[in-house]
């Protein structure tokens, strides 16, 4: 890399004019020759002062960021097994070299995971580790320079965290640990990204990522409810903050304003309505996403779940539910009862917290709702497992219940069913290519890129069954689809969530 | 007892007390180290009992290994295997009488090494041949495969070409071993191996080698699937 | 970042959006369409007048469902749908709709 001042690396790339262009759609995912620096223009915009300063980081980078940034990795090695452990043990075997969404597609090298690891790890060891000290280069021992850093920036946002390389490892290296706290010491140095920092500041002003607040929330739910009747002619209710209901649903705010989000907000409101179940959202437990995990940053994740505590004590519901969203259900499934647990308040008969996907099968395991399959029959459905429900999740009592559970409920309510290519779902499955905070425009050509294994598993299945609807079950998956779809030629709509698919199948009015 | 023997021991005992020391204290680091949060990685065992099988899968078969890259798989694997072989026939040195539980080991007497040299080979020759492992080694990678290769050789050569005597050699190594020392047997290709297992030992705490310890305590594979059940506490993560 | 219109200095974030809301009128508007290689028609305008009045009692653009409900009102049914408005705004009401009626952009994972 070319040298690089620290004001050109705080300076946010300009605008790319030409549009960015999709890889093609062959159906094949193929393990490229590597292209060295293909991917290294991609940078997110900076955060800008008042933003960083607002979540307690330096405005932007300070005078002496090599020596701070260094304390700061020291003082992460001594707070976290997983980094202190993936710095020394990787024997760089080659396992993961091609299993990451964003090197197939870019063919640079630091997007292999391994390659990405070792930005990190360079400078580990000429820093913490005798065996760098003393054998410097010879050992991959680099000194932390503005030009690194520019790579660290660059690269450490090409990974959205999706652990696919972790299943591959033999030591079961976890990328997604190493990328965090790069994040997390980039923002220690004033360096941060503008989308993630941006959306966590609007979390703490107003309580949820896109900045919706009570007054709009509650003119969204209306609307809902009125598109609901004019369409079935059933008073079907979007409870908010309901106290002592007997379901607190926390769901990405994205539901509440996007498209196709919003079409599963719609099915989990009319599941609630047909079992007959009390339940309620809460203005502020308005958001199930947790960008403070994007940036690997304890404090941050901690506030922004403790906004679910406080809507657990002042409404006091008996279940906590939560709605169809990725990462957000990493952070509900493996992190909440450790950050704001244990949840003695909430019903122990109940998974605490429980997945949408869990409540709604239950319920129809249980004979609870009457479906009528055939209003999906025009479409041929397959599922996407999100990268973070698929390898940070479970669903149900039994280990790979993430993956069983979703098809059980798509084929309760659809006929039409269709797998894609093994190698591709499960917990081998790709991410979407915009999860991990990298759901920004500016970068758009990483995210097109990094959709790309998926596109070709997709693209098969389409051309071999006709499939013309993906279910998903994150909000980061659906507004990914649904923007790099066109680019791929694929039609905006073949992107949805699975409870748009429970919403037009269940009969209303139906019980008794 | 001459100059050599005296430096050779000598030798040897730093060389392993800095082997043993190194590798606790590094193994001691990644035990005290906390892990704030449960960040298993899934599907995965919902049980104590769970994590021990998928570890020993993981430890005992290169698992993952086997379902990400046969190739690597398999050069790793045999390596791994020969060396096995290798450091149990070579317990016959510390051992008088050496135990009958060994003896199957006869069998594979003649072979152990060059199942361990030639695995080394290809894993070397797979480093240069892939641009994507290329890409990614070390100087530091290609030195330990060749400090591997010239241990396992010139082991090969005490063996069956120049033919150290094995009863110098155990007297000697008894002798290190119950601290009372006895002459080292002076034949240039067994010192040279010799060297270069102290080497090995000395490097190995300050290298990635340390996956021998760490891979235990990788908390993707060593945590249960069970955040939902037990509340995961650490100090520091509950505090901040 | 921002741009010169008219003598007058408009200070907009990375992506281009006003950051003052009251910076914005009709010419500016004008301009930030025509940059957008968009012509403004009537019902562009009906579009971004909506968004505008949307956002200043709620502080936030409207979901797209409530924009193509308040499209149909305006245009007919036959119009009112999701095709029609990316007819008017091919980069997608988010992206440009919201541009060049001034608002901030939206983001969160949508």
């Amino acid at each position: 890399m070319a040298e690089i001042t620290k004001e050109e690396l705080m300076t946010s790339a300009p605008k790319k004019k030409e549009p960015d262009k999709a890889p093609k759609l062959t159906g094949k995912i193929v393990k490229p020759k590597i292209v060295r620096g293909a991917a290294g223009h991609n940078k997110p915009y900076t955060a800008k002062p008042e933003l960083m300063e607002k979540l307690g980081f330096p405005g932007q980078l300070v005078d002496n960021w090599q020596e701070a940034a260094i304390r700061k990795m020291g003082e992460l090695l001594e707070k976290y097994k997983s980094l202190q452990v993936y710095m020394d043990i990787c024997v760089r075997c080659g396992a993961c070299t091609d299993k990451c969404q964003y090197f197939l597609s870019t063919k640079d090298p630091n997007n292999m995971p391994v390659g990405r690891a070792e930005l990190f790890r360079k400078v580990y060891r000429r820093y913490f580790t005798r065996e760098g000290k003393i054998l410097g280069k010879i050992a991959g021992a680099v000194d932390f320079d503005l030009e690194l850093l520019a790579e660290w920036y660059s690269y450490f946002h090409q990974c959205s965290q999706c652990r696919r390389c972790s299943v591959f490892c033999p030591y079961g290296i976890d990328t997604a640990e190493i990328s965090m706290a790069a994040r997390e010491i980039m923002d220690s140095i004033g360096l941060g990204e503008k989308y993630v920092v941006e959306v966590l500041g609007k979390v703490h002003d107003i309580g949820n990522n896109l900045g919706m607040n009570p007054k709009a929330l509650e003119n969204a739910l209306e609307f809902v409810e009125e598109e609901i009747e004019e369409e079935t002619g059933i008073p079907v209710k979007l409870p908010l903050d309901v106290e002592d209901a007997e379901v607190l649903l926390v769901t990405p705010s994205a539901d509440f304003f996007a498209s196709p989000h919003m079409e599963s907000l719609v099915g989990y409101a009319k599941v609630f309505h047909q079992a007959g179940i009390n339940w309620t959202f809460s203005t502020k437990a308005s958001e199930a996403g947790n960008f403070g995990m994007f940036i690997g940053n304890y404090g941050q994740m901690k506030k922004v779940a403790s906004r679910i505590n406080d809507a657990i004590h002042e409404l006091r519901p008996k279940r906590l539910v939560v709605g169809e969203c990725g990462h957000a259900w990493r952070v509900a499934y493996q992190f909440w009862n450790t950050l704001i647990g244990p949840f003695d308040t909430l019903n122990p008969k109940y998974p605490r917290p429980q997945h949408i996907v869990e409540f709604t099968l239950d319920l129809i395991n249980r004979g609870a709702l009457v479906i009528d399959k055939s209003a999906n029959d025009e479409f041929t459905v397959t599922f996407h497992d999100s990268c973070n429900v698929a390898r940070a999740t479970r669903m149900g009592d039994k280990p790979g219940g993430q993956f069983e559970l979703p098809r059980e409920l798509i084929k309760a309510v659809a006929n039409n069913y269709v797998e894609m290519d093994a190698e591709t779902i499960k917990a081998k499955t790709f991410c979407c290519g915009g999860g991990g905070g990298l759901l920004t425009d500016e970068i758009m050509e990483v995210r097109i890129n990094g959709a790309m294994p998926r596109m070709q598993a997709l693209h098969n299945v389409m051309e071999t069954h006709g499939v013309n609807f993906m279910a998903l079950i994150c909000a980061i998956c659906k507004a990914q689809f649904t923007a790099v779809f066109p680019k791929y030629g694929v039609p905006r709509e073949v992107a949805g969530g699975i409870h748009q698919l429970v919403g037009r199948a269940l009969v209303l009015g139906a019980k008794e | 007892m001459n100059g050599i023997s005296l430096f050779y021991i000598a030798f040897a005992y730093v060389a392993v007390a800095i082997f043993i020391i190194g590798f606790l204290a590094r193994v001691w680091k990644y035990a005290k180290t906390p892990s704030p949060l449960n960040i298993t990685l899934t599907p995965g065992p919902t049980s104590t009992t769970g994590v021990v099988y998928r570890m020993v899968q993981e430890v005992g078969f290169f698992k993952s290994l086997f379902y990400s890259n046969r190739i690597i798989w398999l050069g790793g694997y045999i390596m791994h295997l020969g060396l096995a072989l290798v450091l149990i026939k070579h317990f016959r040195f510390f051992f008088t009488p050496a135990p009958a539980s060994l003896a199957w080991i006869t069998t594979f007497e003649a072979y152990a090494g060059f199942i361990f040299l030639a695995p080394l080979l290809f894993l070397f020759a797979l480093r240069l041949i892939t641009d994507r492992t290329y890409y990614i080694s070390l100087i530091t990678d290609y030195g330990i495969l060749a400090l591997l290769m010239l241990i396992a050789a010139t082991g090969i050569l005490t063996k069956y070409y120049v033919r150290t005597d094995i009863i110098d050699v155990k007297a000697f190594v008894m002798g290190i071993v119950s601290f009372s020392p006895a002459a080292m047997p002076m034949d240039f290709i067994f010192i040279l191996h010799f060297t270069l297992v102290m080497l090995l030992l000395i490097y190995f705490p300050f290298s990635k080698l340390m996956h021998a310890g760490g891979i235990f305590f990788s908390p993707t594979r060593n945590q249960a699937d069970d955040p939902r059940e037990v509340r995961h506490v650490t100090p520091w993560a509950v505090k901040g | 970042m921002g741009f010169e219109f008219n003598g007058k200095f408009y200070e907009t974030d990375d992506d281009g959006y006003l950051t003052n809301l009251d910076d914005w009128n009709q010419e500016v508007a004008n301009y930030i369409a025509q940059q957008e290689g968009i012509e403004m028609t009537e019902s562009h305008w009906e579009v971004v007048n909506f968004l505008r009045d949307y956002y200043s009692e709620y502080k936030i653009a409207p979901m797209i469902k409530i924009l193509i409900k308040e499209m149909k009102k305006m245009f007919g049914p036959e119009k009112g749908n999701n095709a029609y408005l990316y007819q008017l705004y091919p980069a997608g009401p988010a992206l440009q709709a919201c541009k060049i009626a001034g608002l901030p952009k939206p983001t969160g994972c949508v």
